[in-house]
């Protein structure tokens, strides 16, 4: 079966390579037949890798170790959703779930515009081919799943904390995430090549660049939820390189979903999108390379790896190209009208642009640090937590603010005294919001003040927008309050999509000021009865209990827990020891209280024995107050992004009617 | 304008991150020589590790590079607070703390993740 696993491998290589030659001859001379069978070829390419990953998956099911990969990963205790979830907990694995996404979303989004960008697809084939052969390269020269070995009598089993139901999702879709991103560079590449850079790529591109955005936010928020739950530290994130690689360029593409409304809408920022979507292309490829380099002291990668100059390489050719691309095709880019006012619409794009590269930049400043200082001085110097906190305020507050004004403005221009009037409700609802915060003691920390009062200065905002537009719809004539509501959103789900995810951001805003600023933490040593208090809490630990599992022994201190003397229940927390991994792992107890939104959160730190039996613990103990509405947050956030996912009927029409073939501007 | 704002906001991380950002050095146990205050430090651990991270005296144990030079370099840790998950002799982590010349206070540790991103094989 590995043979058929590597020819499978090697056949996509080929097929993704032909549609990168065969797809540029075809494009410059063109000849349609050639682009036909170029784009052919990438569908091929996806049924090959398809091939290739079956191959593998079936290795798993079955346990053949005399896969190495397979052993390496697994191993035959390994419970059953896992035993297919460690496809993708070693490198090679993660490299062919990379090529698949890649091909499958590929043919999709070529499939799908087949019709809609005519001039600009034949240019898009090759660019889509080339990243396809990069990963293609890597799995057939430099890391094959398919590797054999004499099979071992068992495997090394899967790092404990990736056998965790987020882990069966959180890579998958942050995959998704990078290498969608692929998609809008892909087709915004072949629009520079093609000479047709008006709005009709972006366009084609919307809905696949916002579901590569969508799955990167989900998979970031899962993976933190991951971290806090399976980790066992009472954080969720902490601004690891691998956590920042997923999260520059989903800022990135954040800033690129809102300025590609001002080129649809004023045809503007030509120049600036044209950069953004390369730099969120390359910052996908980058944060790889900075995670699976070693370069870069992380959580996830320690180890040299022989991957992470190829990944350099790719990244200096990627962005060579971008450069040389934009520069090229600068005289086609240059917008066509000015920006009219400081206070407009377009403006607020702008500031919110400028705020969220600034921020991108200083992560991707942050990451790359040790690097350069290393290169500069001679010695590694890692910038910390402090640091990205620091920005986070810095850039964050600011962005919290406008995205409350932002859907305020008009566009064009917008004097100060109607700009005052339109934002005259949200900033009463802040600042009574800032007041009773104050009143009830929320003053002990102004970063955390200012979040929640921007908070709900933004929250205003998008509650006003959706009340005005409703009510303006029930005065056209519609026959219920409800029916001018859904018959809003139904009519405009980009722009409402847009403010429901607004919402979204800021419920992550409030439970990330509430549970960082907030929070508290104590840890104690406990004997049987020994209780502890903690922010109206009362923790009685009762005993250690011990579990048999199929792959891993349980230890378990059982507390009792009350809050204001009434019973709350009993939380289970401690540690598992895993068999074949030869690792422990913490298991934390939680009690969320949905109410409050807030969570008692029990790590069961140290276990004491004596005479082989347990006889005291150290756990520690957190409170961290409105934790629960981060990942509240991630529903809502999903809710919008489907929301302006969903087809419209009428939208198509209008996108048909745009996207009618006209004049190339210029032709290469 | 849009260049000039990125080029200020790249001005201000650069000072932000030379003159205030507390940027903290990152070595191997056989570089630390001739540092002292808050250094990170990335390691093997070795054997034996002793005490309790929640006694008086602390979790001891000392580090050695990772790539196998200077293997008679053996800088000591002590660290008192929550053990992470993993932490034994033989993985690989990462310290912050305190150096005075001899040995390093650590306040953090962390534990690298051992088979998320295959390492190479020794």
């Amino acid at each position: 079966m590995q043979d058929l696993g590597r020819a499978a491998l090697v056949l996509a290589f080929g097929l993704a390579l032909y549609s990168v030659g065969g797809g540029s001859l075809g494009a410059y001379t063109r000849r349609r037949r050639l682009v036909a069978s170029a784009r052919n070829a990438l569908y091929a390419a996806f049924g090959a890798s398809a091939v290739a990953a079956i191959v593998l998956l079936n290795a798993f099911r079955t346990r053949d170790f005399s896969f190495a990969y397979v052993a390496e990963h697994s191993s035959k205790e390994l419970p059953f959703p896992y035993v297919y979830t460690a496809f993708w907990g070693g490198q090679a694995g993660s490299l062919l779930l990379w090529l698949l996404v890649l091909t499958g979303l590929a043919s999709a989004a070529v499939a799908f515009n087949r019709r809609l960008t005519t001039e600009v697809l034949p240019w898009t084939v090759p660019v889509l081919g080339a990243v396809a052969s990069f990963f293609a390269l890597l799995l057939v020269f430099v890391v094959s799943p398919f590797a054999t070995q004499v099979a071992p009598a068992d495997g090394a089993g899967l790092n404990p904390s990736l056998q965790n139901p987020y882990m069966m999702i959180h890579p998958p879709l942050l995959y998704l995430g990078y290498v969608g991103l692929t998609i809008p560079f892909a087709f915004a590449a072949g629009a520079l090549l093609s000479g047709r850079f008006d709005e009709r790529w972006i366009v084609a591109t919307r809905r696949w660049t916002i579901l590569a955005w969508t799955a990167l936010g989900i998979g970031i928020l899962l993976g933190a939820k991951w971290a806090y739950e399976e980790v066992g530290w009472g954080g969720y994130y902490a601004w690891d390189p691998v956590e920042n690689a997923a999260l520059m360029p989903w800022l990135a593409a954040t800033a690129f979903l809102h300025s590609v409304m001002v080129q649809e809408k004023k045809n503007m920022l030509r120049v600036w999108n044209a950069t953004l979507v390369a730099g969120a292309f390359c910052l996908s490829i980058f944060g790889t390379f900075l995670t699976r380099s070693g370069l870069i002291n992380s959580i996830h990668s320690f180890a040299q790896s022989p991957i992470g100059a190829w990944f350099l390489g790719f990244i200096a050719l990627a962005a060579t190209f971008s450069t040389a691309l934009i520069l090229w095709r600068l005289p086609l880019l240059r917008a066509r009208t000015r920006l009219e006012s400081l206070a407009s619409r377009e403006a607020a794009f702008l500031y919110n642009n400028l705020l969220l590269v600034a921020f991108t930049l200083t992560v991707l400043w942050g990451v790359a640090f040790p690097l350069l200082s290393e290169a500069v001085r001679g010695e590694a110097v890692t910038v910390g937590p402090p640091y990205y906190n620091f920005f986070l305020k810095v850039f964050g507050l600011p962005l919290l603010l406008l995205m409350g004004i932002g859907p305020l403005v008009a566009w064009r221009r917008t004097s100060l005294r109607a700009l005052g009037e339109t934002v005259l409700w949200p900033a009463v609802a802040a600042l009574a919001v800032g007041a009773i915060l104050i009143a009830l003691g929320a003053g002990s920390s102004t970063p955390g003040l200012l979040a929640y009062t921007f908070s709900a200065f933004a929250l205003a905002a998008i509650v006003l927008e959706f009340a005005r537009g409703t009510r303006a719809r029930k005065a056209l004539g519609a026959p219920s309050w409800w029916s001018a509501f859904s018959g809003l959103v139904a009519r405009n789900r980009r722009r409402y999509g847009g403010y429901v995810v607004h919402a979204a951001v800021v419920l992550l805003a409030i439970g990330v000021a509430g549970s960082s600023a907030y929070g508290a933490t104590k840890i104690q040593r406990f004997r049987p009865g020994d209780t502890m208090k903690i922010r109206g809490y009362t923790l009685t630990y009762l005993n250690s209990v011990e579990r048999h599992a199929a792959n891993h022994d349980e230890l378990r201190a059982r507390v009792a827990v009350t809050e204001n003397g009434k019973p709350l229940g009993t939380l289970m927390a401690g540690k598992n020891a895993y068999f074949a991994e030869d690792q422990t792992s913490n298991e934390v107890a939680i009690k969320h209280d949905w109410l409050r939104a807030q969570d008692l959160f029990v790590i069961g730190d140290e276990f004491k024995f004596r005479k082989k039996a347990v006889s005291a613990v150290y756990l520690k103990v957190l409170v961290k107050p409105l934790v629960n509405l981060i990942w509240l947050a991630g529903f809502v956030f999903l809710l919008g992004s489907v929301i302006t996912l969903w087809p419209d009927a009428r939208e198509q029409r209008r996108l048909a009617a745009r996207t009618e073939p006209g004049p190339v501007v210029v032709t290469p | 304008m849009i260049a000039l704002s990125v080029a200020a906001a790249l001005a201000v991380f650069l000072l932000y991150t030379s003159f205030a950002g507390g940027a903290t050095p990152s070595l191997k146990p056989s570089q630390l020589a001739g540092h002292r205050g808050t250094v990170s430090v990335s390691g093997y651990v070795l054997a034996p590790v002793a005490g309790d991270p929640h006694s008086s005296r602390g979790l001891r144990f000392h580090l050695r590079d990772i790539d196998g030079k200077h293997m008679d370099v053996r800088v000591p840790v002590v660290f008192h607070g929550s053990e992470p998950d993993l932490f034994r002799a033989g993985r690989h982590v990462y310290v912050v703390g305190k150096y005075n010349g001899s040995s390093v206070t650590a306040t953090s540790i962390t534990t690298k993740c051992p088979s998320k991103y295959s390492p190479a094989k020794s």
